[in-house]
Formats: structure tokens, sequence, C-alpha cells
């Protein structure tokens, strides 16, 4: 085996980990804050996709630009999906079951919705400078790639930013570590909730547009993406930031690893292998001891 | 137990047996057939889902096992149409092997955590039969055609999977009110209170997974010889695994009636909603479906109904 074709698939690998883990931050911290696990994180990532699609085929506008634009707008219509579904959801006897069954029903009509609109072709984000390459020596790097690493790169630094450092950030924190604790200190649950989850569906959609940089996308693509969310949650611990964006190395490095030696066929095979003997031997992610 | 419930049963039961001899169309039969087969997955699903809580998303694997082995055995063996039927039944027992297998170290885990590990075996088995040549890959598998007219081979198979519907309520209906069961309970309502009560806890959900398993397996494999023809994709799809959770939950899971009802519904509902409207919108319906349920009830339709009875 080639070592520059090995060097060349770890570090594609090793990118795609971090649009995995810029996907999965939200998915994380809704599950850690609000213990809703939201199976329709992934379509929301994926409708980010195709709006920046049709601002880029249509006004030609950067799909980086629209990742800025596109985060407030998603921020507003997660927060009418909090109050309309969530919410109600929250106050069921089994959170995570209900939570799961609703949001797979969204998911399926954000599927069907973006089926309509866009058709069921699958689709390439193709900016100026798709064409273009960085070449290192004997490697090299697709432009778009790059650019999609740097904004997965930049969103964690913001939500990573965002959860230490601002003080509705803080109020998210600790709303996840002691939720009774963090009410006595006068955190309004309901407010956090509804920040949280915005804020994770506007990563979504920045990871969405990230993974379109990468890698082709049709209207069913959530499906697989969300596999990935779930391998790179429950790899770096439920609700942590930093364990995410780890876990999204490791898991890129081994996509990126299996995909110099393994037929292409087989590499999500390795991978839901790995989760499901990963999930049996440490169910709460490699950074944690125990529950 | 008491006699009338019974009785309703059974006369139900001889109604649906005697439906072909008035000789419906096609479609009627092929209807009923597909609501029979849900009936079965959700049910079976019920046994570990319902019961004990542990809710696996990855019950096609179980179904799409049946279907392929079955397939499997009638092009090695070159059976003829009656043991192609009956070799369901072997391969039911192979997918029982395969949740032996695949149970003992899941079952160990919980909550989330135990349905995504579901969902991800269900995953790699699908991946790894498209990717072996020996079980006919991305191809698939295609069967000998039962040899008569198709409104007596639709008859012959309607009948089969009745017989497997009402074997499957029947062992639903006996776990429900054994030991078993109410172990099962136990460990949904608290494990470690359970296990401290001496209930055999990690005993008693590898039996109730088994037996889960296995019913789905003998549907898959009539299922595959109904199609003459099966793929990977149409037997193992998520869909499946989704919408088998979905018809127990929104029924009652935990409840012998539940899955019954909501697999009867659900599938009716999608059948209308194919006919009369375009696949997307077909679906979006299906979608806000999930949502109008969980929202306005979460403990399945028999819970709501029930409720409202008694608050009357």
């Amino acid at each position: 085996m080639d070592a520059v074709l090995v060097i060349q698939s770890l570090i594609s690998g090793i990118m795609i980990g971090m649009v995995y883990a810029l996907l999965s931050v939200g998915f994380s911290l809704t599950w850690g804050v609000m213990h809703v696990i939201h199976i329709s994180h992934a379509a929301f990532g994926l409708l980010g996709a195709y709006l920046a699609y049709s601002l880029l085929t249509i006004y030609g506008i950067d799909p980086v630009v629209s990742a800025a634009a596109s985060a407030p707008l998603l921020f507003i219509l997660a927060c009418g999906v909090y109050r309309l579904l969530i919410k109600p959801v929250t106050k069921a006897k089994e959170v995570i079951v209900a939570s799961m069954i609703l949001t797979f029903g969204l998911a399926i009509i954000l599927e069907n919705i973006m089926a309509l609109i866009w058709k069921a072709d699958p689709r390439i984000m193709t900016p100026a400078y798709a064409s273009g390459a960085l070449i290192l020596g004997p490697f090299y790097f697709q432009h778009p790639h790059l650019v999609g690493f740097a904004l997965s790169i930049a969103g964690i630094a913001a939500v990573y930013f965002f959860l230490k450092k601002t003080y509705t950030g803080m109020a998210v924190r600790a709303a996840w570590q002691q939720p009774e604790a963090a009410q006595l200190y006068g955190v309004n649950l309901y407010r956090i909730s509804m920040i949280t989850f915005a804020l994770a569906v506007s990563t979504a959609g920045a990871g969405g547009i990230s993974l379109a940089l990468l890698n082709s996308f049709e209207p069913h693509s959530h499906n697989l993406w969300l596999i990935y969310l779930f391998l790179v949650v429950i790899v770096g611990g439920v609700g942590d930031i930093v364990g995410t964006a780890l876990a999204g190395l490791i898991i890129g490095t081994i996509t990126g690893l299996s995909m110099a030696f393994l037929p292409f066929q087989w590499v999500n095979l390795v991978t839901f292998g790995f989760l499901m003997v990963f999930l049996i031997f440490r169910p709460h992610g490699l950074f944690k001891q125990g529950a | 137990m008491k006699k009338a419930p019974l009785i309703a049963a059974a006369i139900v039961v001889v109604m649906l047996a005697a439906f072909p001899f008035l000789s419906p169309e096609v479609y009627y039969l092929s209807f009923m057939f597909s609501v029979f087969m849900y009936v079965i997955l959700a049910s079976s699903w019920n046994l570990i889902g319902g019961y004990a809580g542990y809710l696996s998303f990855g019950h096609a694997a179980f179904f799409g096992i049946g279907a392929f082995a079955t397939a499997k055995m009638a092009a090695l063996f070159e059976l003829p149409p009656v043991l192609t039927i009956l070799a369901a039944i072997p391969a039911g027992a192979i997918a029982a092997l395969v949740a032996i297998v695949i149970g003992y170290p899941c079952l160990k885990i919980r909550g989330p955590y135990f349905a995504v590990v579901t969902l991800c075996f269900a995953f790699v088995v699908d991946l790894a039969v498209k990717n072996i040549e020996w079980l006919g890959g991305a191809e698939g598998i295609w069967m000998r055609i039962m040899d008569v007219q198709e409104k007596l081979s639709r008859s012959i198979m309607y009948e089969v999977m009745l017989i497997l519907m009402v074997a499957t309520l029947a062992v639903a209906w006996w776990v429900g009110r054994s030991r078993l069961g109410a172990g099962l309970r136990a460990v949904r309502a608290d494990e470690e209170v359970a296990e401290t009560m001496a209930i055999p806890t990690a005993n008693i959900k590898i039996q109730a997974f088994v037996l889960s398993a296995f019913f789905p397996g003998v549907a898959g494999g009539l299922f595959a010889y109904y199609l003459t023809y099966i793929h990977p994709d149409v037997v193992f799809s998520i869909n499946i695994s989704i919408l088998i959770v979905l018809m127990a939950m929104f029924g009652g899971g935990g409840t012998w009636l539940g899955p019954i009802i909501g697999a009867v519904i659900l599938t009716m509902v999608n059948e209308g909603l194919s006919t009369f409207a375009r696949a997307e919108i077909a679906r979006i319906i299906y979608g806000t479906l999930f949502i109008v349920v969980t929202i306005f009830m979460p403990d399945g339709i028999l819970h709501f109904f029930l409720k409202r009875n008694r608050g009357r």
C-alpha cells in the first residue's frame, strides 16, 4: 500500500470527521440538556444544504455566506418548532421515546418537502472554486473540502465560545449539569431549552452545508448522516462539546483509513460495526468514567 | 379466563379464514396479507419493546434474515412450493439464533443506547447481505413461482399468513399473562428493583427478544415467497423497522390489543394514502400522523380511548 495514498485518505478522513463533529454538536446538546433525541437534526442539516444549494445556483451566493445567513433563519424556525412540537413532548412520561417518534415524523415531513421542492436527484455543491485544489508536495486538497473543513472548525469554536464565555451559554451548561439547582439560581429552563434547541438546529444547518461541500446529497441522505450523528455523539459522550469534536476526528480517522484499505461499500459496514462494539463496551462515551 | 373474548376472537379468525372463499379481488387478498404481516411484526416487537421497554429499532433485520434464509434454502435445495413455505420456519429459527447472539451483549445496554445499537445492527446486516455474493448480493434472489392461478396462490399465502398471525397472537397472549410477562413488566418499571426481587432479568429479556425475532423471521420467509423476488433494500429497509415501532406504540405498547390496532390502522392509512395522494404528499401526511399521535395520545390509541371512557 502506497504511503502517500494512506496519508491522503487519513487527512480526508480527518476533514470529514470535523464536519461530522459540527453536525453532531447540536445533536449532543439537545440530547444532553433536554433529554430529547432529535432524529430530524440531520434533516435540518440537509435543509440548510439545500437552501445553500439554491442560493448558489440561482443567485451565485457562496455557501459560506449562506451558512452565516441561514443560521438566524433556522434559529427562528427552530424556535417555532420547539414551541409547537418539542415542548409538549418534554412533558411526556418517557421523553426520550416520545421525542424519538415525534422527530422521526418530523424528519419524514422534512425529507418529503425537500423531495418535492428539489426532486430526488443527487446534488453537488459547485461554488466558483469547486475545481481548484491546493497541492502540497504529493498531497492535494480540493478547495471545497478545505472550505467545508474550515467552516466546521469555525462552527465548533463558535459553539464552544458560546457555552464557555457567554452568560446564556453558562446557563445552558448549568441546566445540563443540575437542572434543579440551575432553576434555583434563576435560570429559566423553558427559555434555555428553546435556545439550546434553536442553536442546535442552526449549527446543524452549518454542518449540513459543510458536509454538502464534501459529499453529494439527496433528500434521504439524512438517514445515513443520522447514523454518523449517533456514532460521534456516543463515542464523544452525550452533551460533551470537546468530546464530540475529538470523537469526530477519531471516527474520521477510522473511516479515512478503512477507505484506503477496503472496498468502498465495506466502509460503512466497518463504521457501524465499530459503533455496535463501542456501544456494548463503553456506552457512556470514550472520555467518561462510568455512568 | 373469561369465555367471551375467546369466542369473539375465534369468530373473527373463522371469518378471516373464510374470506378467500368468497372469491374477492386479488387486491383485497394482498391487502389483508400485508395487514396480517404487520400485525405479526408489531405484536412480536411488542414482546421486547412493549412489555420490557427495550425499544428495538432494528427489527427489520430479523424480518430480512428470515426472508433471505428462506430464499437461499429454496434456491439451494430447489424446494417445491409447499416445502418453501415450510422452510420459513427454520428461517425463523435462524433469525432467533441471530437474536440470541446479538441479544446477549446488546440487552445489557439500556434506554436510547439499546435503540441505537439495534438500529446499527440492522444497518450492518443489510450492508453485509448486500456485499455477500453467495446471498445474491446487491442483485437479490429470485424464487420459483407457485405453478397455479394467481388468485389461488394469493389465497394460499393469505391463509398461511393468517395461521402465523394466530400463532403469534396466541404466544403474545400467553406471554402477557405468564410469569415471563410479569417479569418483563417489572423490568420495564424498574430493572434494578426487579433484579433485587430475584427476577432473572437477563434471562427473561433474552427469552422475549428471541421470541420477538422468531415470528418476524418466519413472516419474512413467507413475504419473500409471496414476492418471489427479494432484494436487501426491500426487506432490510429502516422504514420497516421504524414502522414496526410506530405501529406498536401508536396502538399502545405493552398491551396485547394495542399493536394489533396500531398495525391494522396504520396499514390501512398507508394503503389509502398511497392510493389517493402522490408519494411525497402521502409521506408528509404520514409523518404528521406520528406527531399528532405523540402529542395527543402519548400512551397510544388504546389508552386514549380507555381513559376517555373511564372519565365519563
